[in-house]
């Protein structure tokens, strides 16, 4: 006997996350502890070869200065100081010059673009019609018979970024849920409402040129959710979220 | 002595039939027949010796390749490498004393915050795939079958600045010197 079909419409939705490519800054008590860490690894360990070699020419040096004997030793042999060394190091080091961890997107706060804070995971939200209104949504996409929830998702992920998109689906089950009725005007005996199931997934290619981004579309940090996402589908949505 | 022809071969003797059966058709003496048999004897003594003495080397249990890592090399329990600081303070005893129980505490409820993170994590799941065996059981079973393609899963960690575009890494040789043993 066909089972009775039931009346929630199903919804795939998928979460992708941008992973952070910097690390985050540390805080008071990890710079205190690396600090105190730091001194007591100087303090166990024994002198180096270079640190032994450094001893003794500055004990050379200081003989020198005040034997003031002469050095027929030191003729005809150029003596390469380690403290020579060091400083060429130091120079050297001073000359390069690494990224900078706050890019250029940080400062205009352009919310669209994938370099702002590296250091935390970046979600993806588009604009989606629901009904007759325009929301900010996690891309989903409605259930089609014959296909798998996750295929659902990422159908959903393919709509929206095109299909070169390049991301890791954290396996076949959902990660969160969330239902809600539709308004009394639509609401019908076999028509009561919509379950949306969120996947989750990691983005693997870094730029996203190839994509064919259609609709309006943000990338923003778990905190930032606030500002566009309504307060009950934020609350399910943070519920799978890791900061 | 008889003097035995070495290098000619010749067709004198009566006792030679052929050319080539030079060696064979002589008529030797029986010490000559005893070396051979003994000799054969000798030789077969010989080869068991060696092959018992080949079994007990391979049967000798092998030897262990030393671990670098865990012998400290005599150059470095030399008491001139001593570091020479001056002794700690009281109050950096005391301040590094106070450091560690806060670190113990920080430690302690970042800990208590990642289990809970990860207990929430589940508890969502759990809800979703119980709202999800209401709908259809046909897309539970196969929401709770296993991903043969999530392992091995791969990634490279963060960094502490992002990549320098067009950044030309200086050249370099790598020798390497690891001691290989063979047992």
């Amino acid at each position: 006997a066909a089972a009775r079909p039931r009346p929630w419409r199903l919804f795939g939705a998928m979460c992708l996350l941008r992973l952070p490519r910097i690390t985050q800054p540390l805080e008071k008590e990890e710079e205190e502890m690396t600090a105190l860490m730091g001194q007591i690894e100087l303090e166990k360990s024994h002198y180096s070869d270079h640190e032994i070699r450094k001893l003794e020419e500055e004990e050379q040096l200081r003989r020198r200065k005040e034997s003031m004997y002469d050095d027929d030793e030191m003729l005809g042999k150029t003596v390469i100081m380690a403290q020579d060394l060091e400083d060429k190091w130091e120079q050297k080091f001073l000359q390069f010059e690494a990224a900078s961890r706050i890019t250029d997107a940080d400062k205009n706060n352009n919310r669209t673009s994938l370099d702002r804070r590296l250091d935390s995971n970046l979600l993806l939200l588009v604009k989606q019609k629901i009904g007759n209104q325009d929301l900010w949504l996690l891309p989903q996409v409605e259930w089609q018979p014959g296909e798998t929830l996750r295929s659902t998702a990422e159908r959903a992920m393919a709509m929206f970024l095109g299909d070169h998109i390049q991301a890791k689906i954290l396996g076949n089950a959902p990660y969160g849920i969330y239902k809600y009725k539709f308004p009394r005007a639509i609401r019908t005996e076999d028509n009561v409402g919509a379950k949306v199931f969120f996947f989750k997934a990691f983005l693997q290619s870094s730029d996203l040129s190839q994509a064919e981004l259609k609709e309006d579309y943000l990338w923003v940090t778990k905190d930032e959710l606030g500002d566009y996402l309504k307060s009950e589908y934020l609350k399910k949505v943070n519920r799978f979220l890791l900061d | 002595s008889s003097r035995l022809p070495q290098t000619v071969p010749f067709r004198g003797s009566h006792w030679q039939t052929s050319l080539l059966g030079f060696r064979a058709s002589l008529p030797v003496r029986a010490q000559p027949k005893k070396k051979k048999k003994v000799d054969v004897k000798r030789e077969q003594a010989q080869k068991d010796r060696m092959k018992k003495k080949i079994k007990k080397l391979e049967k000798a249990a092998p030897e262990m390749v030393p671990i670098e890592d865990f012998i400290t090399p005599l150059k470095y329990s030399d008491s001139s490498r001593v570091r020479s600081l001056a002794p700690l303070s009281s109050e950096e005893t005391e301040r590094r004393v106070l450091l560690l129980k806060k670190w113990c505490v920080f430690k302690q409820k970042q800990d208590k915050a990642e289990k809970q993170a990860i207990q929430a994590l589940v508890e969502a799941q759990q809800e979703a795939l119980k709202e999800l065996r209401l709908e259809s059981e046909e897309l539970y079973q196969a929401a709770i079958k296993r991903d043969e393609q999530l392992f091995p899963f791969e990634r490279d960690g963060p960094t502490h600045t992002p990549p320098l575009p067009g950044y030309d890494p200086p050249e370099g040789k790598c020798v390497d010197i690891t001691k290989v043993y063979t047992q």
